[in-house]
């Protein structure tokens, strides 16, 4: 990467939150909005910090039900994906249930997990998993139906059984439509994090503690609970983004890292 | 069947429905010969390598390599094809020796041989590339070392250069004959190209379809090593004439 193309990279998302915050500050300031319907932006930030004591285990909360619902919905939705693709029987058995789980609002979702589950971690964590396994699902369908059929026959010829054929040419063949899958359900986990808590709380959580700021008129609480959960989803997309970027060098660069080097580097000849 | 003969087909064929694709053939291929396959499309030669590589049974017949049957078998020969099928998450290196991961663990001894290969045949600087950063010509070299260390001595190559340009396939015809010599492999090649069947080849097959059949065995007594030279020689274009004419009076019936 080129010097100038390092500083748009890391300088041009800086500068587009810098501009959003600001735009928001002056509407806020000039507009002569009343507190308890806009605050200004540091007043948000002030509110989460001066709280924090409160908000942080909440977070901590919503963070547990985003990550243990999202790698339960994407090991799920791999699987479904396997089986769908391997076993022809199972797209037609299986393919109308899952665009049935899809279908259901999921705010429908939520009393009857509560009835079963109860008011803890579990429900969300199931809503997460029920929102993030079907586009991990749909991806890795798509990606193991589209590798070469002539690079199969190779496999073929070259006398590879099934399972190899599988685990050295179509599972890696799948990885990037996999990652869009799991960008995609990166996105919508957070999302399905709250509802669950809105829908299947009784005591405290994120959600809750945003709606009862809001009955109180406290606009700093509710803007400020609204950046926790946006970061939480920024910060958790970023991470799936990371491991994207490390699993698929063959994307970015010409040649592999240095340590996944199977031959040794040879030197021009001078 | 004599000592030099490493594969013999005796009375194979195959049939789709109601279209021969292959009608009953008698072939023998001496070991050490580059052999050439040029015909129409629907001729048989597809089918007849997919029957050579075991991916089609033959409706009858045998096929005996170096002296085993191998109907039905696959993992006896190197294949290669016009797309250069590299995957693109392994390197030139994971690429050449693909052939031994599909079988099972990639050895220091496999990883040895590629390289030797790499090197020797100009792709020495490039083992930790990966494919996207190749051009054509590079990656159908990266696609014939990847066929080669399979260390199968029956190479079947199915008109591996055939979406290159003009230029580039001339000089990999060139690097083929060396690494062929080298080597000392066997090759059934697959062409469209009269020019590049005679410039190759040692024989040159003509097939026909409806029913898929050789129709000329043509022995090409041309000095090695061939050169541009040997693209004007007139005992070259006398070949070429004698291999068109025998396609287009099949054409014409």
């Amino acid at each position: 990467m080129t010097k100038k193309k390092l500083l748009v990279n890391i300088f041009g998302p800086i500068l587009s939150v810098v501009v959003l915050i600001s735009i928001w500050q002056s509407i806020v300031v000039w507009g002569h909005i009343a507190s308890y319907i806009a605050p200004k932006p540091l007043d948000a930030v002030r509110s989460v910090t001066s709280n924090w004591s409160t908000l942080a285990p909440l977070t901590w909360w919503t963070i547990k039900e985003t990550v243990y619902g999202y790698l339960a919905g994407a090991l799920l939705g791999a699987f479904l994906g396997v089986i769908l693709s391997k076993i022809p029987l199972m797209q037609r058995v299986l393919y109308p249930l899952l665009i049935l789980t899809q279908a259901i609002p999921i705010i429908a979702l939520a009393p009857p997990l509560v009835m079963i589950l109860g008011f803890g971690v579990m429900p969300k964590v199931v809503i997460v998993a029920w929102i993030v396994f079907f586009p991990v699902t749909v991806s890795v369908l798509d990606g193991l139906n589209h590798v070469d059929k002539d690079l199969l026959t190779l496999a073929k010829v070259f006398g590879a059984n099934p399972l190899r054929r599988f685990v050295v040419l179509e599972m890696p063949a799948a990885v990037t439509q996999l990652f869009s899958g799991l960008k995609i359900g990166a996105t919508y986990a957070v999302t399905g994090a709250i509802i669950g808590e809105l829908a299947a709380s009784s005591g405290s959580s994120l959600a809750l503690y945003q709606r009862s700021a809001s009955g109180a008129l406290d606009a700093a609480g509710v803007y400020g609970t609204t950046l926790i959960m946006t970061a939480i989803g920024i910060v958790w997309f970023l991470l799936v983004v990371g491991v994207e970027f490390l699993a698929t060098p063959w994307q970015r660069r010409s040649t592999a890292r240095r340590w996944r080097r199977g031959a040794k580097p040879v030197l021009p000849n001078n | 069947m004599n000592n030099s003969t490493l594969l013999d087909l005796r009375g194979v064929s195959k049939t789709f429905g109601t279209t021969t694709a292959l009608s009953p053939m008698d072939l023998e291929i001496e070991r050490g010969s580059f052999v050439s396959i040029v015909g129409p499309s629907g001729c048989g030669k597809s089918t007849l390598f997919n029957v050579l590589s075991g991916l089609l049974r033959p409706d009858d017949g045998t096929i005996t390599l170096e002296g085993n049957n191998v109907i039905g078998a696959t993992g006896h020969v190197g294949y290669m094809l016009q797309k250069d099928l590299l995957v693109p998450w392994r390197t030139v290196l994971g690429n050449i020796t693909l052939g031994a991961r599909l079988k099972g663990k990639v050895t220091p001894e496999n990883r040895e041989l590629a390289t030797g290969f790499a090197e020797k045949y100009g792709l020495g600087e490039f083992l930790n590339h990966y494919p996207s950063a190749l051009s054509g010509g590079m990656r159908q070299r990266v696609a014939l070392m990847r066929t080669l260390a399979t260390n199968h001595q029956l190479l079947l190559l199915d008109e591996p250069f055939g979406a290159l340009d003009a230029q580039t396939r001339f000089e990999m015809q060139q690097w083929l004959l060396q690494v062929w010599r080298d080597t000392e492999r066997t090759v059934l090649f697959i062409t469209h190209d009269v020019d590049e069947a005679v410039f190759l080849s040692d024989r040159v097959l003509v097939m026909s379809p409806r029913p898929g059949r050789v129709v000329d065995d043509l022995r090409v007594d041309l000095p090695r090593p061939r050169t541009l030279d040997t693209l004007v020689s007139p005992a070259f274009t006398e070949l070429k004439a004698r291999v068109l004419h025998q396609l287009h009076r099949e054409r014409a019936v």
